[in-house]
């Protein structure tokens, strides 16, 4: 055998083993999930083709119109205060606190984000109670009266959105931290002397080169939100009412509970274009603004 | 010169806003480990309201955890989640580094349009994969096995992340391996493996973390309590004793123990492990 043929072979056994684990539960999956969302299944009887109907329903599910405004609504919430705080924070670190002190916050702003997010909510549940709980005592200190955080169908989603913040800022913080440090020191220094501010060498030199790190970090902090579940389902179990299901609830519920396979392709189907075209979009913009 | 120490000198002074700025960073940092300091507190009480009462908390008494081991299940799941995790970080390991390995320094045709197939699935996130793979598992017979907890932590993340650290092994090491007549298995083994061991840790940690803290999955995969991982088991705790608040504080600190363990210890490697996720948005 040649040398290239049995380099050729070689590499090929090495990749096998990866690339049948990847086709069998990645690759022919999201056609088989293509394929089941045009067809009604239960797993009793075959898959029996239905077109385009269960697309349809999604769109005239209130179930589902409520899991798409939640999942939109908590995007909206989280995602912009996790960056700018994390930013904001990072940025301080960088400024005020590399040492002492600082590596030590750090480390416990980190802390919420190797705890599952099962853990986090359970936590948060009985710290959310609102007779008795550590929150409403809290605030009552203050005078303010009791809140029903998770029972209430108009702060529900808002409780669940403080958790996921609190758990995700210490991941982004770190990211921007390590994008801050990674600026050379020299044109902080260059603006200095030419008599900037803090607030101006912020956003002059800060700002603008940490933009492949702001796109990261809303990309993910987007996919991420989107695919919300543990939380609302350990916290509320998607109630009062409708008022925490998410797009992910929506198709657990209807695959694992209901076994409706097909409906259930459906809405997977619709969230994986979701996510493909905020991506596209997302990527769109950032180029745009750094060609402008 | 003098001017410039000056200025920089001038700007490491603490203002006011900055003094407001540092109390907000330690109040914030109080909110992050505050509700775990209030967990493993209240899982030494018999509490049967959320707020904490100093004279409750009883360091001495484990009836909480020693209930949720024995009649929760707790110990079945904890046993579970450290054999499914072990697992993951091995297989994937082994099983990325080797693709990764071939990846970059094998050639054969088609190579670099099967690695777009790699970094393509990368974007599906798993939940849109999730209902057939169920309806695969199910009809081989896999639900409820280790190896189904066990297969869907495995992805092309790990072959992205390696192959990018393993373009800086020198090709020229491989090849002196190869003249001196080693042979290829070999080579990976104990040539390229040893090289990129830090990147293997970074791994490690990130499949750890994932896999630990996995939820969907195991919840839906898994219909045996003897099969529950943690996380499964700690949502199912609420389900049944959603007031018993010292008997969920227990359960809740049993799943954060091991991760928070390895955390104190590897702080650094957690950081960078984890943080490299950012990649695989």
């Amino acid at each position: 055998m040649s040398r290239k043929k049995r380099q050729a072979v070689q590499g090929i056994l090495y990749i096998l083993p990866s690339f049948i684990l990847l086709a069998a539960f990645s690759i022919i999956p999201i056609f088989m999930t293509v394929y089941y969302s045009f067809t009604d299944y239960n797993m009793m009887r075959a898959p029996q083709l239905v077109g385009l109907s269960n697309y349809q329903r999604v769109f005239h599910d209130s179930y589902m119109a409520a899991a798409f405004k939640n999942t939109l609504v908590y995007t909206a919430v989280t995602v912009p205060i996790q960056t700018v705080a994390s930013l904001a924070i990072a940025a301080f670190f960088a400024a005020k606190l590399q040492k002492k002190g600082g590596e030590f916050l750090r480390s416990v702003m980190f802390i919420p984000v190797i705890a599952s997010a099962i853990t986090a909510a359970t936590i948060w549940r009985i710290i959310f109670a609102t007779d008795g709980g550590i929150l409403n005592t809290f605030l009552g200190l203050f005078g303010a009266s009791k809140v029903n955080w998770l029972g209430d169908s108009d702060v529900a989603l808002i409780s669940i959105c403080i958790v996921a913040i609190w758990k995700n800022i210490g991941y982004f913080m770190v990211i921007y931290y390590a994008g801050i440090m990674a600026i050379p020191k020299d044109l902080y220094e260059a603006a200095t002397i030419d008599g900037a501010s803090t607030m101006q060498e912020f956003f002059r030199i800060t700002l603008p080169l940490l933009k492949p790190i702001t796109y990261l970090v809303v990309t993910l902090g987007i996919i991420w939100s989107f695919q919300v579940f543990d939380l609302s389902y350990q916290m509320t179990g998607g109630g009062p009412g409708k008022s925490t299901v998410t797009l992910v609830m929506g198709i657990y519920n209807s695959a694992f509970k209901q076994y409706k396979m097909g409906y259930a392709s459906a809405i997977a189907i619709l969230l994986l274009v979701l996510i493909l075209v905020i991506n596209l979009v997302e990527n769109l913009f950032f180029k745009e603004k750094e060609a402008a | 010169m003098r001017e410039k120490t000056e200025v920089l000198h001038k700007k490491r002074k603490w203002t006011p806003v900055s003094v407001i700025g540092l109390i907000l960073i330690i109040l914030f940092s109080i909110i992050c480990v505050a509700p775990f300091v209030y967990m493993i507190l209240m899982s030494f009480t018999q509490s049967q309201t959320a707020m904490i009462r100093l004279d409750q908390i009883n360091f001495g008494d484990f009836s909480n955890y020693s209930y949720v081991f024995h009649n929760n299940g707790f110990f079945r799941s904890l046993i579970n989640s450290i054999i499914v995790t072990g697992c993951s970080c091995f297989f994937n390991c082994l099983i990325a580094s080797m693709a990764a390995y071939g990846f970059e320094k094998k050639n054969f045709p088609g190579k670099e349009k099967l690695y777009l197939v790699y970094l393509a699935t990368m974007m599906i996130p798993g939940q849109v994969t999730m209902i057939p793979v169920f309806i695969i598992m199910r009809k081989l017979g896999l639900l409820n096995t280790y190896f189904a907890l066990i297969v869907l932590i495995l992805n092309a993340f790990g072959v992205v992340l390696i192959r990018q650290f393993m373009k800086g092994v020198p090709d020229d090491l491989l090849e002196a391996a190869q003249v001196d007549g080693c042979p290829e298995f070999q080579i990976y083994l104990r040539v390229v493996l040893p090289l990129i061991k830090p990147v293997l840790v970074s791994l490690v940690i990130f499949t750890f973390v994932t896999s630990w803290n996995d939820f969907m999955w195991p919840l839906v995969s898994t219909s045996k309590s003897s099969m529950y991982t943690l996380t499964v088991s700690l949502s199912l705790l609420k389900t049944q004793y959603a007031t018993n608040y010292g008997l969920l504080m227990a359960g809740a600190t049993v799943s954060f123990l091991i991760p928070f363990i390895l955390y104190v210890f590897l702080q650094k490697q957690f950081v960078e492990g984890i943080a490299l996720s950012g990649i695989k948005g």
